[in-house]
């Protein structure tokens, strides 16, 4: 209820005939933050986001924006703007009237719209486009006109779901600092849907971790990336190893689930390791090798600078790592 | 290793994989000499003959260029004709965008499987049955003693439909023999033709744009004004050259239902015929292609294609 969120779900659910598509998921996103949502498609994500879009509305539950019940609110009365995924530009009309069209159904006039669109297409460093139609741009450039579109009401709340996802490498990594400067220069929340943990853990200051519709987990990249809750976000945030109860306690912990940075581990010889195991097989990904060792049915990934050299495949090795690396899960 | 036992297809296939300019010849040449000849070729004839002129005290055809024929259009009796077509095609196509619109965006946005099969069977249906039939059929609705004015009657409303029919020049005996009637009708044969053309235009207007309209402010009303009908243009100026080019042709419909004055596809016909003018025929068909060109090129210039 506290002002100071700028969006709440209230144990709220969201299903599409059988499916639970959002079930019984309650957030606090406190204004001024970068909050991504994160998980694999299907999960739910951007379900959420629609609900605070306005896109849908919650079966059970109540979506709060900034303190208020949001059920009855239609979206174009939301204090909140989205960048689409794959932009959804109007085709018919060119790059200055698509940024002045929120301008526009408000009944600012011509030359005013026209000028703010300006300016706004300035801040996403592409003046000089306005004239030209949507057809006429690259991927990178509409996803900009989008930004800038959803920026010129002045949202409190900015939207974006998988904004980034057509693009390509460096251009997405380009964009990924602009965004979240961006979001600093305006200090208003983001809330930044996606399927890249890499994306998620690089630019947001909270994460929720999505699975089936649950929230999972939610915390800072860090938490979320160093103490997994579950063998879940284990996996799917930065694929960190998951032993066994029973493998954990072999290797003298205690006999619980539990997660396993591969760079937290490093190889040693078989009889002074906590594990031994043989080097089953060994990825060359650019700044390190991926050293898979098989423990007779259990598999762990080990990462080793690559400027090192490694056991060849068939030898034995012992696994050693540091208590504080080693990450207790629940039971689930 | 290249096969080398070649049947005469499998060379003929190479021989238009290495020159793909040859079978788009061979693909376009049929078309191109139909369309050349049969149909470009016979429509100059026409556009020749209304360029001569009839001499009025042999009623033999006077081969010599003159635009006396075009200057007779002109005269009250045959502009009157053309007025009239004009003003009925342009409100049946008026008509038919604003009944069709409602239709074509319930089956493109919200009808689904079978609706979606029923509303292609609904639109469609009547254009399987006889045109004539249809237009017989709605002359009994139409008629004094027809199932509309028993209708009218049964619920009291009598006086409404005698006040409108009594209106000059829209109004009439009864409504199969007013302005009112054959407008109905024409409407009713000609609404496929508009149905389906902007069903296809708003199918393709994606939903994210809608969403992102309302995302950005705009009521339903305004998402409808800036994004829908825009995009939708091209189809209902599809659509309107159907209805609006088939009722300035059509010389059945205005024959069977309505006041007995003339449309400009009676007058081809009655002058082709019987008074053997060929030439003011001709001039008179030129008249419909003249206002479709000019109706084009009025809707590019305002942009109407420019979602395309």
């Amino acid at each position: 209820m506290s002002m100071s969120y700028a969006v709440e779900f209230d144990e709220v659910s969201r299903s599409f005939g059988a499916v639970r598509a959002v079930d019984n998921v309650s957030i606090a996103i406190e204004e001024g933050t970068f909050f991504a949502m994160l998980g694999p498609s299907g999960s739910g994500k951007t379900t959420c986001l629609r609900l605070i879009s306005g896109f849908e509305r919650p079966n059970a539950g109540h979506v709060r924006i900034f303190g208020e019940n949001s059920e009855n609110l239609p979206p174009n009365r939301r204090p909140v703007n989205t960048v689409f995924q794959d932009y959804a530009l109007f085709p018919h009309l060119n790059v200055r009237d698509n940024v002045a069209y929120g301008l526009m159904v408000q009944g600012v006039d011509k030359r005013s719209r026209h000028g703010r669109a300006d300016e706004m297409l300035a801040l996403v460093k592409l003046g000089d486009y306005g004239d030209r139609k949507p057809a006429q741009l690259s991927g990178g450039q509409r996803q900009r006109v989008a930004l800038a579109r959803a920026l010129v009401n002045k949202p409190r709340v900015l939207l974006l779901d998988e904004p980034l996802g057509a693009l390509d490498l460096k251009l997405r990594e380009a964009m990924q600092d602009e965004l979240k400067a961006l979001q600093k220069q305006l200090g208003i929340t983001f809330v930044f849907v996606t399927h890249d943990q890499g994306e998620a853990l690089s630019m947001a200051d909270r994460v929720a971790v999505f699975n089936d519709g649950r929230i999972v987990q939610a915390g800072s990249p860090e938490d979320i990336y160093q103490r997994p809750r579950t063998r879940f976000v284990a996996d799917f945030v930065g694929s960190a190893n998951v032993l066994s109860p029973a493998l954990s306690q072999s290797a003298g912990s205690a006999k619980a689930w539990h997660s396993l940075r591969p760079e937290s581990m490093e190889l040693a010889k078989a009889e002074s390791g906590r594990l031994a195991g043989t080097v089953a097989s060994i990825r060359y990904i650019g700044p390190v090798k991926r050293v898979t060792v098989d423990l007779g049915g259990d598999q762990l990934t080990v990462a080793v600078p690559a400027e090192r050299t490694v056991p060849e495949p068939g030898t034995r090795v012992g696994l050693n790592w540091s208590d504080a690396s080693i990450h207790r899960m629940e039971d689930e | 290793m290249v096969a080398s036992h070649q049947g005469l297809a499998q060379r003929v296939s190479d021989a238009f994989w290495r020159q793909p300019r040859l079978l788009l010849l061979v693909l376009l040449l049929p078309p191109l000499l139909w369309l050349g000849i049969v149909y470009v070729g016979s429509l100059f004839a026409l556009l020749v003959q209304s360029f001569f002129s009839i001499d009025e005290f042999t009623g033999l055809i006077n081969y010599e260029v003159t635009l006396k024929t075009y200057a007779e259009l002109l005269q009250p009796a045959n502009f009157d004709i053309i007025l009239r077509t004009t003003l009925m095609a342009a409100a049946v196509t008026v008509a038919a965008a604003i009944v069709a619109f409602p239709i074509a965006y319930y089956a493109a946005r919200y009808a689904k499987g079978p609706m979606k099969a029923l509303f292609y069977l609904g639109v469609m249906l009547p254009l399987w049955s006889s045109y004539l039939v249809k237009v017989y059929a709605w002359k009994l609705i139409l008629a004094k003693e027809g199932i509309l004015n028993w209708m009218v009657e049964g619920i009291g409303a009598s006086a409404v439909l005698n006040a409108v029919l009594s209106m000059p020049v829209i109004g009439g005996g009864s409504l199969s023999v007013s302005y009112i009637g054959t407008f109905l009708v024409f409407l009713y044969v000609w609404l496929p033709y508009m149905v389906l053309p902007v069903q296809a235009a708003l199918e393709r207007v994606p939903q994210n744009l809608l969403e992102a309209s309302g995302d950005l402010g705009a009521s339903p009303g305004q998402t409808l004004r800036h994004v829908i009908l825009p995009l939708a243009l091209p189809g209902i100026i599809a659509g309107s050259i159907f209805t609006f080019s088939l009722t300035l042709g059509d010389y059945i419909i205005p024959q069977i239902i309505g006041s007995s004055r003339l449309f400009i596809g009676q007058a081809v016909y009655a002058h082709q015929g019987t008074a053997g003018n060929i030439p003011l025929a001709a001039a008179f068909a030129v008249v419909p292609i003249v206002i479709m060109g000019f109706y084009l090129w009025m809707a590019k210039r305002k942009g109407a294609f420019d979602a395309l």
